[in-house]
């Protein structure tokens, strides 16, 4: 459905995007996570036809990147709301719609369906500038629905939403069943809806796999957190250093923790070597490696620095 | 609704109640003290008065600014008898030499503008002849009216509201198409322009139907200036369908100006500011503010290389030079050229315009 290579732009001396190139298949759900600056909206812009690439192509469903049938068939829903606040959605909805030659019966037809889908039925009369911000972002995928495109790009539609409308939201993507472009810096979300993900970071695409995938091969080990009242337990640092499936052991605050292949394993032993040196447990966590890991891993960063 | 029905009618109403009820449709006078009829004869001969002028004589200074002042003349000249130097006189016109020359004051109400206008020429008549000792002043006889009849100036029983009706509409016109393509920067602000570039539409296409938008709410505010100020203070624009034609062209210009202005902003503020300047630069150098003729003659030169003085020279042709509709096509051409070189150029910056 899409397909972008060798993506290059660039704005005066600094480069927003570098040599990017990754496909989404039909019906697939492809997840591109980065922080802030990294390259995404540019990457998206690009494939919208808002900017011209240095460098690179970009086909989607077929038709050179940046065209009319290309544009037809991509849902853009922008990080920002897009909507005028003094209209009604299901005004904006009509606005909107008719740039996609959209009329008639069917122009109606498609609001009733889209807005029934983002759970805003029964508020389409209202002005957007009265919605919560849940509600807005719900009105801004709505918008991007709309024509029915073959591929939606939607550009980080959780920032700043509460968990029950993030939850619907995410609900309504999973539900699609169209190609989707999806960029976050949550994690979590990207492992709940995508099937693949693309890891972007200073303009490069840094890794490209399943979630599954990524983790395994760069997600590290699993990390056991012991917590304890008391003294430094020094003891039990080297105790548990010679243990044999446990790679490295630090100190954090109130505790330590441990990096290990099999986490799940090594807790009964770390437990009894505890209980054998005196020191009182009062926490155990064992925190299994996720992509905020993998991204750590491969750019020393967080994610949402 | 605000731009192209409200304003107008806002603007329509100042002014018709500043202009309309005072525009001299029939007689005016012009009063006249400290002269002799025969000097003011002379002067308003060598003036070359229209027949609907009249210039009546009266003894003091005082009848003269009490008349002007509750409106029974249109404007007075009161000579002082004393001599003033040619810097501190308003028309020094004096025979080739002189330093000096009798002094006079002009008076109008601030409404009457036609009235101030033949009352300096008649002073500057009565300049002419003082200084050039071909007539000595004395006392003036009471109430002596004179009438002259002489050539038209083209402007002859026009009302102040023929004439700045359509100049000011043409400002209104001016300054909101610049504000109006604004607009496209308030898309961008608001965030609604990333999503209608990202619709499969052309750039071109986006600010042609941004253009077009315009240059209908500009049409509508001038018709609307045009229909409320002959309609309901009776104004006369002159021929209809040269009105009509001007308008199209006077928005059609106003439109590509508007969106050449935008194309070099950066930003709302800058689009807002530009065009705001631009359209005051504009009403001044092209000669909205001011009345017909009285620009230098530089200055009106000057004036035909804005689109509005296009705009008033049609406007004038049709309101004040009561001249058909055809005279109006070479202003019209003209109009219509500026909206195509201009929109011609917004052009070649399109993408930018549209990019979010």
């Amino acid at each position: 459905m899409l397909s972008c290579q060798g993506l290059r732009k660039q704005f005066g001396q600094r480069t927003a995007v570098a040599d990017v190139s990754f496909a989404v298949d039909d019906r697939e759900c492809y997840g591109l996570l980065g922080p802030n600056g990294a390259g995404k909206t540019t990457t998206i812009a690009i494939i919208c036809g808002l900017l011209k690439a240095d460098q690179g192509e970009v086909t989607v469903d077929g038709e050179p990147g940046g065209s009319l049938a290309a544009k037809a068939a991509i849902g853009y829903v922008p990080q920002d709301i897009a909507l005028y606040p003094d209209l009604s959605a299901r005004e904006n909805l009509r606005f909107f719609g008719q740039l996609y030659a959209l009329g008639g019966e069917q122009l109606e037809h498609r609001i009733n369906e889209t807005l029934a889908l983002v759970g805003l039925a029964d508020r389409g009369k209202e002005r957007v500038g009265t919605y919560s911000g849940g509600m807005k972002r719900r009105a801004n995928i709505a918008a991007g629905l709309l024509h029915r495109p073959r591929l939606l790009i939607l550009d980080e539609p959780t920032v700043g939403v509460d968990p029950q409308s993030r939850h619907a939201i995410l609900e309504t993507v999973a539900s699609l069943g169209i190609a989707v472009l999806y960029t976050t810096h949550y994690m979590e979300e990207a492992a709940r809806l995508c099937q693949r993900v693309g890891i972007m970071d200073d303009g490069r695409l840094v890794a490209e796999g399943t979630p599954s995938d990524l983790i395994r091969q760069h997600g590290g080990q699993d990390r056991l957190r012991l917590t304890f009242g008391g003294a430094p337990a020094d003891g039990l640092t080297s105790a548990c250093l010679l243990l044999p499936a446990v790679s490295g052991v630090r100190p954090i605050v109130g505790g330590l923790e441990l990096t290990t292949d099999h986490g799940a394993a090594v807790l009964p032993r770390v437990v009894r070597e505890a209980g054998r040196l005196g020191v009182e447990l009062t926490g155990v966590e064992v925190v299994a490696p996720d992509l905020e890991g993998v991204f750590l891993a491969l750019t020393g960063k967080e994610l949402r620095d | 609704m605000i731009s192209s029905l409200i304003a107008p009618l806002v603007l329509t109403a100042i002014l018709g109640f500043a202009f309309g009820h005072d525009a001299p449709k029939g007689h005016l006078t012009i009063g006249v003290s400290g002269a002799t009829p025969a000097v003011v004869a002379a002067a308003a001969h060598a003036t070359q008065l229209p027949a609907d002028v009249a210039v009546r004589v009266l003894p003091h200074a005082r009848g003269v600014r009490e008349e002007v002042a509750n409106g029974t003349l249109a404007g007075g000249v009161i000579l002082s008898g004393t001599h003033r130097r040619l810097s501190t006189l308003l028309i020094p016109i004096v025979a080739p030499g002189a330093d000096q020359s009798p002094g006079f004051d002009v008076v109008s109400r601030a409404s009457s503008l036609a009235g101030e206008e033949w009352a300096e020429s008649i002073a500057a008549g009565l300049a002419s002849r003082l200084y050039a000792g071909h007539l000595r002043p004395g006392a003036a006889p009471q109430f002596a009216s004179i009438r002259v009849s002489t050539m038209s100036l083209g402007n002859a029983g026009r009302g102040i509201l023929d004439y700045f009706a359509p100049s000011i509409a043409v400002i209104f016109l001016f300054i909101g198409g610049g504000l109006g393509m604004r607009s496209l920067m308030l898309e961008r602000s608001g965030g609604t322009l990333v999503r209608i570039a990202a619709a499969p539409l052309r750039p071109s296409v986006i600010v042609a139907g941004k253009m077009l938008a315009i240059f209908i709410t500009g049409l509508i505010s001038i018709l609307t200036v045009w229909g409320a100020t002959t309609f309901l203070f009776g104004a006369d624009w002159g021929a209809p369908l040269g009105v009509l034609l001007l308008s199209v062209g006077a928005a059609a210009a106003m439109c590509g100006l508007g969106a050449f202005l935008t194309s070099l902003a950066r930003n709302e503020q800058e689009a807002f500011g530009v065009a705001l300047i631009v359209g005051l630069f504009l009403s001044l150098v092209g000669g909205n503010l001011l009345p017909p003729g009285s620009l230098p003659e530089f200055l009106q030169i000057v004036s035909l290389g804005t689109p509005n003085g296009w705009a008033l020279v049609g406007f004038g042709r049709l309101s004040l030079l009561h001249e058909p509709a055809g005279s109006v096509i070479g202003p019209f051409l003209v109009l219509c050229l500026i909206a195509i070189a201009s929109f011609g150029l917004a052009m070649t910056r399109v993408r930018r315009m549209v990019q979010p």
